[in-house]
């Protein structure tokens, strides 16, 4: 039961982008289209998952003083190793999504999730968190990324949706990717707000 | 003061230990990327100049080329062109007929923003090779620009004129060198 919740939170209740408003420089970065969205979110998934294990491995002997250059050198050599595999092993996957693995370091999900969960708890549990908050992550970068997509360049997924459109480009632009978050936060928050006046009434 | 030290020695235990992986990791994967690198290469040399059947390597004041050569006879050049482009280097492949005239460009590796800079590689639906490389070929290497013959990527200018200057400086340079 326990278990359950930790993976769903990270779907909705504690979503790093539209709750926790993390790893928006990224998000901004890579939401014009689809495809780019999905490949982030995968590589981010996987990076956090491995990331969040060894950090609560280690997380008796971290200093609590200096235990945040600790975790940067974890998670960039956690980083940097998977980086190398892939372009030694598989090429085809490193070319798909080798740009997006250097902006995983800088990512703030992955220390956010070190730092708040994974130096608390055990390595299952922590892995399992850790799963939740990326595909939590991938969701949400799959839902900006198809709007922009669909507003800006006219296509989803690389399909064209209409001729008769003409895309105002500024939406796969930076512009349009702010847009977009603040539109789609001010709902969420919208909502989520007459579910707790209901709640109180 | 004694505390620390003693933080300071783990941190720099830690540094120790992810530096000897990160060597290590290295050290086992550097062969086999040379390898992808070289196959990569390989590929990019027959797909711009399908007619030769062997190539030359070379070497002519830091550029890097491959002769292009038919039953031991000149057909052209590959030239390895390296553009600054927004996030790093970009890493070309561009083949020149002996005359100068290109007859392809393929990018190699480069690091640019995903949706934006990347274009410059991006193959559209129905197509087979990249929509923005394609208008460098049939025109002359030394005498391109942005806006005069090639068409930059909206969003894309830096990534877009990286490649064209890059393209534009290596074949000039390249022309003088096997003229003389």
């Amino acid at each position: 039961m326990k278990t359950s919740s930790e993976l769903i939170k990270g779907l909705w209740n504690e979503n790093p982008t539209f709750k926790m408003m993390l790893g928006l420089c990224p998000t901004l970065a890579v939401s014009t289209s689809v495809v780019n969205g999905l490949g982030m979110g995968v590589a981010a998934t996987f990076v956090l998952a491995g990331s969040s294990v060894i950090v609560s491995m280690v997380r008796h002997i971290i200093p609590e003083k200096v235990r945040i250059p600790c975790y940067i050198v974890i998670i960039a050599t956690f980083v940097t190793i998977i980086e190398l595999l892939m372009k030694a092993y598989m090429p085809l996957l490193s070319r798909a999504l080798g740009m997006y693995v250097p902006l995983i370091v800088v990512n703030c999900i992955v220390l956010g999730r070190a730092e708040a969960f994974a130096s608390k708890a055990a390595p299952v549990v922590s892995a399992i968190d850790a799963l939740g908050m990326g595909m939590g992550f991938t969701w949400a970068l799959c839902l900006i990324s198809a709007i922009r997509e669909a507003l800006g360049n006219g296509t989803i997924l690389g399909f064209g949706i209409s001729d008769y459109f003409s895309p105002p480009l500024f939406m796969i632009l930076a512009p349009g990717a702010l847009l977009t978050i603040g539109v789609l936060i001010a709902a969420i928050n919208h909502f989520s707000a007459r579910k707790d006046d209901k709640r109180w009434t | 003061m004694k505390q620390t030290v003693k933080f300071g020695l783990i941190l720099g235990f830690i540094c120790l230990i992810a530096t000897f992986i990160l060597a290590f990791t290295h050290e086992i994967t550097k062969p086999k990327i040379e390898e992808q690198i070289r196959r990569e290469e390989e590929a990019a040399l027959k797909a711009i100049l399908p007619e030769a059947d062997y190539f030359r390597p070379g070497e002519a004041d830091g550029i890097e080329y491959f002769e292009g050569l038919r039953q031991s006879e000149l057909i052209g050049y590959c030239l390895k062109v390296t553009g600054s482009g927004y996030g790093g280097y970009i890493h070309m492949m561009v083949g020149i007929d002996p005359s100068g005239v290109i007859k392809g460009v393929r990018i190699l590796e480069h690091h640019e923003t995903p949706g934006l800079g990347s274009k410059i590689d991006e193959i559209r639906k129905g197509d087979s090779s990249p929509y923005f490389l394609r208008q460098f070929v049939g025109k002359r290497g030394d005498s391109l620009a942005i806006r005069k013959n090639i068409d930059a990527i909206t969003g894309a200018t830096i990534s877009s004129k990286a490649v064209t200057d890059a393209i534009q400086k290596t074949v000039s340079e390249f022309l003088q060198k096997v003229k003389r």
